[in-house]
């Protein structure tokens, strides 16, 4: 690195750093720049829905339009793989798409901090998920939910290893949950910031300045492909929820 | 409000137009392969492959990760060296097979038949 105090460092842009230093009771509980994206995230997604649907209008305009297409989408994802009765699971499964989304979208403006970056955030959402469905699991069909952990129709011989391997399973779940989101986050703001230094590194490097371009065009690249992961992530946390739901209103045969 | 100078041929024609409209509706939303699921956003391929395998990767890695947290914890709880540690790690990478094979096989679970008819 030409200036050595300067280095390029991918990892700087998921630091916390705190803006109002709270401190109560040895708690640090600090207003840092990961709250100030979160209220960020929770305004523009109320913004969406609750100004985007104020007139509610016969033919709506185009933040309407997308207000109700965010709508239709999530509902038609519930009812596809939870089923009717998944439908009471709604309200939670949209606001944590909306919740995801918004903020994987919030992280690919330039300076901005991502909230889902951070695998606190997102494991405390995958526990939150795996917590409603043991809770409504056994509060609906009492014992019968472990049947979730019994496949039918296995040899009794494999029964308590088939068994054991579905408990370490649905441990797995909030895991995979969990870190597909975060490292998927990660991985590409990471990649973006690394090409981004490769741009900077090769027009200080005198007569390689002249390929600087060549990364500038992997970055808008890359761009285009986080857009797609954002949304698609939203999507996959979404229906991965709804599946997991699923399981706990009809568990077993 | 209907415009007065119109007359009776107007709403007609406007009935019958309404008519034909909602029986195309109609037809539109009970063919079968049109209901409601195709506006997702894994519908073109790349994004389909792109979030499978991050699927596939996540499900694996989790299996592993699950099967050695239990492992420790139970050493932990018991004081038996690393023996738990060892054996539910392999446990944990047969359940990250598990998990992916049962992805493949294109099902959520030996149990998950319902939920994976509706989801193709």
């Amino acid at each position: 690195m030409a200036t050595p105090g300067k280095a390029i460092d991918p990892i700087h842009q998921f630091e916390v750093t705190p803006i109002i230093p709270i401190r109560i009771g040895g708690l640090d509980i600090s207003f840092t720049n990961a709250s100030l994206w979160m209220i960020v995230v929770l305004l523009a997604s109320l913004g969406l829905m609750v100004y985007g649907t104020r007139k509610k209008s016969l033919v709506p305009d185009r933040l309407q339009a997308a207000a109700e297409m965010t709508y239709e989408f999530v509902a038609s994802t519930v009812r596809g793989s939870a089923g009717r009765e998944g439908m009471k699971f709604f309200p939670f499964v949209f606001s944590l798409f909306l919740f995801v989304l918004f903020s994987n979208m919030a992280g690919l403006i330039p300076g901005s901090f991502t909230v889902t970056s951070q695998i606190v955030v997102t494991f405390t959402f995958a526990l939150l998920v795996i917590l409603t469905v043991i809770i409504y699991g056994v509060v609906r069909h009492g014992t019968h939910f472990l049947h979730l952990f019994v496949p039918s129709g296995v040899s009794p011989a494999l029964l308590w290893f088939v068994t054991l391997i579905e408990v370490i399973s649905f441990l797995s779940r909030p895991i995979s949950l969990s870190v597909r989101l975060f490292a998927n986050m990660l991985a590409g703001h990471i990649t973006l910031k690394v090409f981004g230094g490769f741009v900077t590194m090769l027009l200080g490097a005198g007569a390689f300045a002249a390929l600087a371009p060549l990364p500038l065009l992997g970055v808008i690249a890359i761009y285009a492909l986080e857009l797609l992961v954002a949304v698609l992530q939203a999507y996959v946390f979404a229906i991965l929820t709804c599946v997991y739901l699923n399981d706990a209103i009809h568990p077993g045969h | 409000m209907t415009n007065s100078g119109g007359g009776k041929d107007d709403d007609e024609a406007l009935r019958r137009r309404l008519d034909r409209l909602s029986s195309r509706l109609d037809e539109r939303n009970t063919r079968p392969d049109r209901n409601g699921d195709e506006v997702d956003v894994s519908a073109s391929s790349t994004s389909r492959a792109l979030s499978l395998g991050m699927r596939v990767l996540s499900e694996f890695v989790g299996g592993v990760i699950a099967g050695g947290g239990v492992g420790w914890l139970l050493d932990k709880a018991l004081s038996t060296g690393p023996l738990f540690l060892i054996v539910f790690i392999g446990l944990g990478t047969a359940t990250g097979f598990w998990n992916v094979y049962r992805m493949a096989a294109g099902s959520t679970g030996a149990r998950g038949n319902s939920s994976n008819d509706a989801r193709k």
